[in-house]
């Protein structure tokens, strides 16, 4: 028997439908999904659906940091954007969000989903701009180090 | 009177003539209506089968006084609601909740009344020889009210062997009451009366009572005749409790948030200082209430997502750190979160929605502030190449070839061929319209400001309602985009934003078009389609820009390999020279007496 939560187990039974659902939009989330063979965008779309999945059943805000370290990571080298990847994570989370509303309109089961999802999509957003955030603090950093040797003639090191 | 719910059928009759022939005509027309419409219910159209029953009871009518002398000149009035829906199945006096249409029919001056959002509004006009007078401008309305004949009627039931009627179709709308009455109620009760016993909320049956009343009360005779028919209200949707209940409930609350707010600490955030503690509590937190209330209130994002970045853009505009506006933001969402808490003690249903709405909002706060953050960086950015090239160019600048107009005459990316095929050729004339309907809704839902998104738009309708079946238009567009930025300092990455905002735009926009999903899909593939052609377009002309740059860069490379061997070479050199000279000096002597070289 399973050890997740309940409205970790809801979301995995609601998982076939959510990802049709980002499927369909997949276009709309990302252009570059778009162009992907629905096997290849597919795959794409589960590995941040597991993550959620995976938020939801243990809440380690750490591992889901990570993840999305990474994830920002990999789209930047795609050369998209972290406004961009924000949001795209955010309509994620807002699909999953609305597919659970409409499935389970009235039950505790799909009421509760509802809002975990919501709450984990909020902080899912926190979380990127924590890292956006941090990625500039590391870059002004450097910058200022830049342009202090700019000042003193000094080669960059 | 008839009140036939199975039927769906509701008919008010006032029957007129000598001794007890008005009650006979109005009784005769009455059974004949309802036969004729319980056998020819699933037969005929609604609209047809009430105006064709109607017909057949003045028929009837006209018979039965030709056949008895005593019932001579007998008629009566009539005003008749068929519900359309041949599963009516609801109370007496009320409609079915899948009702949606209703056909309204009279002959007379019975009248039908609808009180719609709280507003009464006759349905039927009088057939009378004055109101027809008015009708044709010879008589005034004042003139009409004092008339001796004003209830003398033009047409009835049975005064000829055929009537015209008249016909109303009338789309429901949920919370909508129909009274029909003869004139017994009207002549004696105020129209404002009317509409307010309708609009009372009691039940149907009460208010139809109620009606009957009045009219007694102001001097009616007996021969009052009402029908009260009540649409019922459908189960608000989500949305609307929200922007209706939620919005009111967290607005009560704002008091209570400001104390929360304060008593996590706002007044002591670095953006706060220089502020009194009322002045913090008043410009933020205040701020932010009202922003998540107007935004509950419209079902739109646009209020927090201006809050939030007129809190953060200045902050860092002053080089503010971004750990002072995340505390601010953690304290105003837990303090919305408290509140929110308390009112789902209060009402769970409610609580529960409005929790979802206020994280909603939280998470617009973050995305304006994640598109601030992203800004920046990308100005850090070009900052830190500006300073790295300043400070570490060592490649000479060449003259690099003038690229003004080159890609349209000889592109050298080759998948953007302006004669290459493309797919969206041979759309239907239904697709084309919806994905222009689609992207009317899309520039209007984009901000006044927002002139970049709004020409992308444009674009995006120009290139997915080409029919020329190639890749030129989506080219031109770009060209055209290109040439905006290149004059100015901003750069291209705005273009990129921008095309991502249409995209998202243009996503929700399809779903608010009135089309069936396979058309939405459609339309959304082909938007989709364009969108893409355009962001490669537009990538091919930067890639285009930056070729000169990438053979110097190259050409660097080559340089930095020569420099790098020569330093090997050196390196080689040195090593040998340590050797040798390590084997000419005398081991066997002190170290200060080797010599004087420092290595």
């Amino acid at each position: 028997m399973s050890t997740a939560p309940p409205v970790a187990r809801a979301y995995d039974g609601l998982r076939p439908k959510i990802l049709q659902r980002l499927m369909e939009i997949r276009s709309t989330l990302d252009p570059t999904l778009g162009r992907l063979d629905e096997v290849t965008a597919g795959a794409q779309i589960n590995a941040v659906l597991d993550h959620l999945g995976n938020y939801l059943a243990t809440g380690d805000l750490g591992l889901h940091r990570a993840f999305l370290h990474t994830f920002l990571a990999m789209r930047a080298a795609e050369a998209q954007g972290p406004a961009a990847v924000l949001a795209m994570l955010v309509a994620i989370g807002d699909t999953a969000a609305q597919v659970a509303q409409e499935d389970g309109a009235g039950s505790p089961a799909g009421t509760e989903l509802t809002l975990m999802l919501t709450r984990v999509t909020a902080s899912t957003a926190r979380a990127v701009n924590d890292l956006i955030a941090e990625e500039l603090e590391r870059r002004l950093a450097q910058w200022r180090e830049l342009s202090t040797k700019e000042q003193k003639g000094l080669p960059p090191s | 009177m008839i009140v036939d719910p199975s039927l769906g059928l509701y008919v008010v009759l006032d029957g007129m003539g000598g001794a007890n022939a008005g009650d006979i005509a109005s009784q005769t027309a009455r059974d004949a209506i309802a036969e004729f419409v319980a056998a020819r219910r699933t037969a005929m159209d609604p609209r047809a089968l009430l105006e064709t029953a109607i017909q057949h009871a003045c028929a009837t009518v006209w018979n039965s006084a030709q056949t008895n002398r005593d019932r001579h000149g007998m008629g009566t009035t009539v005003v008749a609601c068929l519900v359309v829906d041949p599963a009516s199945r609801g109370e007496p006096g009320s409609l079915h909740a899948g009702a949606k249409r209703a056909i309204i029919a009279h002959v007379g001056d019975s009248r039908c009344y609808l009180l719609r959002a709280g507003r009464l509004q006759s349905l039927t006009r009088d057939h009378t020889i004055v109101e027809e007078l008015v009708d044709r401008g010879l008589l005034s309305a004042e003139e009409a009210e004092r008339h001796p004949y004003k209830n003398v009627l033009s047409r009835n039931l049975g005064a000829k062997p055929e009537t015209r009627v008249d016909v109303v179709d009338l789309e429901l709308k949920s919370g909508d009451r129909l009274l029909l009455c003869s004139d017994g109620l009207y002549g004696y009760a105020s129209a404002e009366a009317i509409q307010y016993l309708l609009g009372s909320g009691d039940a149907p049956e009460h208010v139809a009572r109620d009606l009957i009343d009045l009219a007694l009360r102001g001097g009616g005779g007996d021969n009052v005749s009402t029908i009260v028919i009540e649409t019922p209200q459908v189960a608000p949707t989500s949305t609307q409790v929200v922007r209706t209940h939620g919005a009111v409930a967290w607005w009560q609350k704002r008091q209570r948030f400001l104390q929360v707010a304060k008593e996590r600490g706002i007044t002591r955030n670095p953006i706060c200082r220089g502020l009194s503690q009322d002045e913090a509590l008043d410009l933020v937190a205040l701020s932010l209430c009202q922003a998540i209330f107007h935004d509950l209130e419209k079902s739109t994002g646009v209020n927090v997502w201006t809050f939030a970045q007129n809190l953060a853009g200045p902050w860092f505009e002053r080089g503010g750190e971004w750990s002072a506006v995340r505390n601010l933001i953690d304290i105003l969402g837990m303090s919305a979160r408290t509140v929110v808490d308390e009112i789902r003690g209060l009402d769970s249903k409610l609580g529960f929605l409005l929790d979802i709405a206020v994280s909603r909002a939280l998470v617009v706060a973050e995305l304006a502030l994640g598109g601030l953050l992203a800004e920046r960086l990308r100005q850090v950015d070009a900052d830190l190449i500006h300073v790295h090239a300043a400070i570490g160019e060592t490649i000479e600048t060449a003259d690099l070839p003038d690229d003004s107009a080159r890609f349209l005459d000889s592109p050298t990316v080759p998948f953007l061929r302006p004669d290459r095929p493309v797919t969206s050729s041979g759309v239907s004339q239904e697709v084309l319209s919806a994905i222009g309907k689609t992207l009317t809704i899309a520039r209007a839902r984009t901000s006044p400001r927002a002139e970049l998104v709004k020409q992308i738009l444009e674009t995006l309708e120009t290139i997915a309602t080409d029919s020329s079946g190639n890749f030129a238009a989506a080219v031109t567009a770009a060209r055209e985009l290109y040439g905006i930025r290149t004059v100015d300092d901003s750069g291209i990455m705005p273009i990129f934003d921008a095309l991502d905002a249409a995209r998202i735009i243009t996503a929700s926009s399809v779903h608010q078009i009135s089309a069936p999903d396979a058309l939405r899909a459609k339309v959304l593939a082909a938007i989709s389609s364009a969108h893409q052609r355009l962001v490669a377009a537009m990538t091919g002309l930067v890639l285009e820009a930056v070729a000169p740059y990438s053979e110097r860069l190259r050409e660097a490379q080559g340089v930095t390999a020569q420099l790098r061997d020569q330093v090997a070479r050196a390196e080689r050199k040195r090593a040998e020279l340590e050797k040798k000279f390590a084997t000419t000096i005398d081991q066997s002597q002190p170290w200060e007496k080797r010599g004087t070289t420092e290595w």
